[in-house]
C-alpha cells in the first residue's frame, strides 16, 4: 500500500530524502506542466520546476499541515516563477519551434510526446503546439500565470490574486486580456493562423 | 434588453469554468454566439497544449535521477536553518564558539587558589552587601524649657442699651449719649473684677423707649 502523503511529509520533515523523492515523483508532473507552459522551454521548465522542489525540500520541515501539500507546493511554485519573472532567467527563443519541427524524429530526452513520429496527426499537434506557445509566449509574464492559474489549475480570482499579490481586479483583468489576445491569435477569423490548425481544433 | 459587452464577459467565465452557454441568450446574437464558439475553440486548444507539451514516459526517469542528485547534495533542512543562523549572526557567532570551545590547560594547584580566591571575594562580596550602609548617629533632640509670658488682656465688650429721652433732653439730644460710664455703672452691671478698657461699644437704637422690653 502507498504511504500517505501525511505519512511521506513526516517522513520528509525527518530528513527522509527518499520519501521527499517519493512526494516529488507524485507531484513533479503538475508542476513540470505549469513550469512547461510558463516558460515554453523544455530546459527552462526543468531547471525551474527542479527549483520549486529544491525550495520545497528546504522548506518542508516550515509545512503545518494547514492545507494539502499541493497548494503548499503551489505557493512555492509561483513564488518561485514571480521570482524569475523579475529575474532574467528565461531564455526566450522564438524560432525553436522550427528547430523542433525538424527534429520530429530524434531521441531527444526532452522530446514532447507530439514529436515522436512524422504521422499527419503529430505534424498538426506540433503545429497546434506551436502556435499555442507562440500564443503564451505573446503574454505578458503576468497575464501568462493568472491565465495559467486560472485555466489549468482552476483557481478563484480570489486565490490568484493573493498568490500573486495583487487585487482581485487585477487579476481577473489579466486573465480576461490574456484570453483575449489568445482568442485574437487562435480563432479562425485570424488571418495568419494555417488552416490545419484550425481543422485541428475543430476535432476536439 | 441585451447587451453585448456584458454577455461577452460572462461567456469568458462561462468557458473557463467548462459551462455551456445559455442557448436563447446566444440565439438573440449572432456576434455573442460567435464570441462563444471563438473563446471555446481557444481554451480547447490551449487545453491540448497539456497534452502535447507532455514529455514522454521516458523522460521522467532521468528527471528524477537529476532532481535526486540535486536534493542529495542540497543541504538538509536543520543544516540549511543552522547555516542560515550563523550566516545571520556572522563573526559574532564565530567568536563566541570560540569562547565557549577554547581549551587551556592550568596547573591544579593554581586551578585551585584561583578558585579559592574567587569564593572567598564572592563571600565578602556577599557579606559586604549585606551589611547596611554606616550613617551618623542621630542627635536626640534638645528640649530647653523656656518660660514664656504670654499677656493675656482681659477684655469684655459691654453693650448698654442707651435711650434717649426726646421729652428731657431735646434742647442737647447728645448729652445722654457722651454721658460717660461712672464707678456705679459699673457696679451696677454686676463688673466687678474687670478693668474696663478704654473702648466702650455704644448700641444706640432709635426710636425706642426706656420701658420697652
Amino acid at each position: 500500500m502507498a504511504d500517505s502523503d501525511t505519512e511521506l511529509i513526516k517522513r520528509a520533515q525527518a530528513q527522509d530524502l527518499d520519501a521527499f523523492c517519493l512526494l516529488a515523483e507524485r507531484y513533479a508532473r503538475r508542476i513540470h506542466l505549469l513550469a512547461s507552459h510558463y516558460c515554453q522551454n523544455t530546459q527552462d521548465a526543468e531547471d525551474l520546476s527542479q527549483e520549486v522542489w529544491l525550495k520545497a525540500y528546504q522548506a518542508v520541515q516550515t509545512f503545518r499541515f494547514d492545507s494539502s501539500f499541493y497548494t503548499w507546493l503551489r505557493r512555492i511554485t509561483i513564488n518561485t516563477f514571480l521570482n524569475h519573472r523579475r529575474s532574467n532567467f528565461f531564455r526566450w527563443r522564438g524560432n525553436t519551434t522550427v528547430v523542433q519541427l525538424l527534429q520530429i524524429d530524434s531521441d531527444d530526452s526532452g522530446e514532447l510526446v507530439g514529436s515522436r513520429s512524422a504521422s499527419p496527426e503529430n505534424i498538426y499537434n506540433k503545429l497546434l503546439f506551436e502556435n499555442v506557445v507562440n500564443a503564451l509566449a505573446e503574454l505578458t509574464p503576468s497575464q501568462r500565470l493568472a491565465f495559467l492559474l486560472r485555466h489549468y489549475e482552476g483557481m478563484s480570482y480570489d486565490e490568484i490574486a493573493n498568490a500573486m499579490n495583487c487585487s482581485t481586479g487585477t487579476a481577473k483583468k489579466g486573465v480576461w486580456r490574456a484570453i483575449a489576445k489568445l482568442r485574437a491569435r487562435l480563432s479562425p477569423d485570424s488571418h495568419d493562423e494555417p488552416e490545419p490548425l484550425i481543422d485541428l481544433a475543430s476535432e476536439y | 434588453m441585451h447587451n453585448c459587452t456584458e454577455t461577452k464577459e460572462r461567456l469568458m467565465e462561462l468557458v473557463l469554468d467548462g459551462r455551456s452557454a445559455q442557448a436563447s441568450e446566444l440565439n438573440t446574437c449572432a456576434e455573442c454566439r460567435a464570441e462563444f464558439e471563438a473563446l471555446n475553440m481557444t481554451l480547447r486548444l490551449t487545453s491540448r497544449l497539456s497534452e502535447t507539451a507532455a514529455p514522454a514516459e521516458s523522460y521522467w526517469s532521468g528527471y528524477h535521477a537529476r532532481l535526486r542528485q540535486k536534493l542529495a547534495t542540497t543541504p538538509n533542512p536543520s543544516h540549511a536553518e543552522t547555516q542560515r543562523r550563523k550566516e545571520k549572526l556572522g563573526p559574532l557567532f564565530e567568536t563566541m564558539r570560540l569562547c565557549v570551545r577554547t581549551q587551556v590547560r592550568v596547573p591544579l594547584p593554581l586551578a585551585l587558589a584561583v578558585i579559592v580566591t574567587c569564593l572567598a571575594l564572592g563571600v565578602f562580596a556577599i557579606r559586604r552587601a549585606e551589611t547596611p550602609p554606616t550613617q551618623p548617629a542621630a542627635q536626640p533632640p534638645l528640649l530647653v524649657r523656656v518660660p514664656v509670658e504670654v499677656p493675656v488682656v482681659q477684655e469684655k465688650v459691654v453693650t448698654r442699651v442707651v435711650y434717649r429721652d426726646l421729652r428731657s433732653s431735646s434742647k442737647n439730644p447728645r448729652r445722654a449719649i457722651n454721658d460717660a460710664p461712672t464707678e456705679s455703672t459699673f457696679a451696677k452691671s454686676g463688673l466687678n473684677g474687670f478693668k474696663p478698657t478704654d473702648e466702650i461699644k455704644l448700641t444706640v437704637i432709635k426710636g425706642g423707649t426706656p420701658y420697652e422690653k
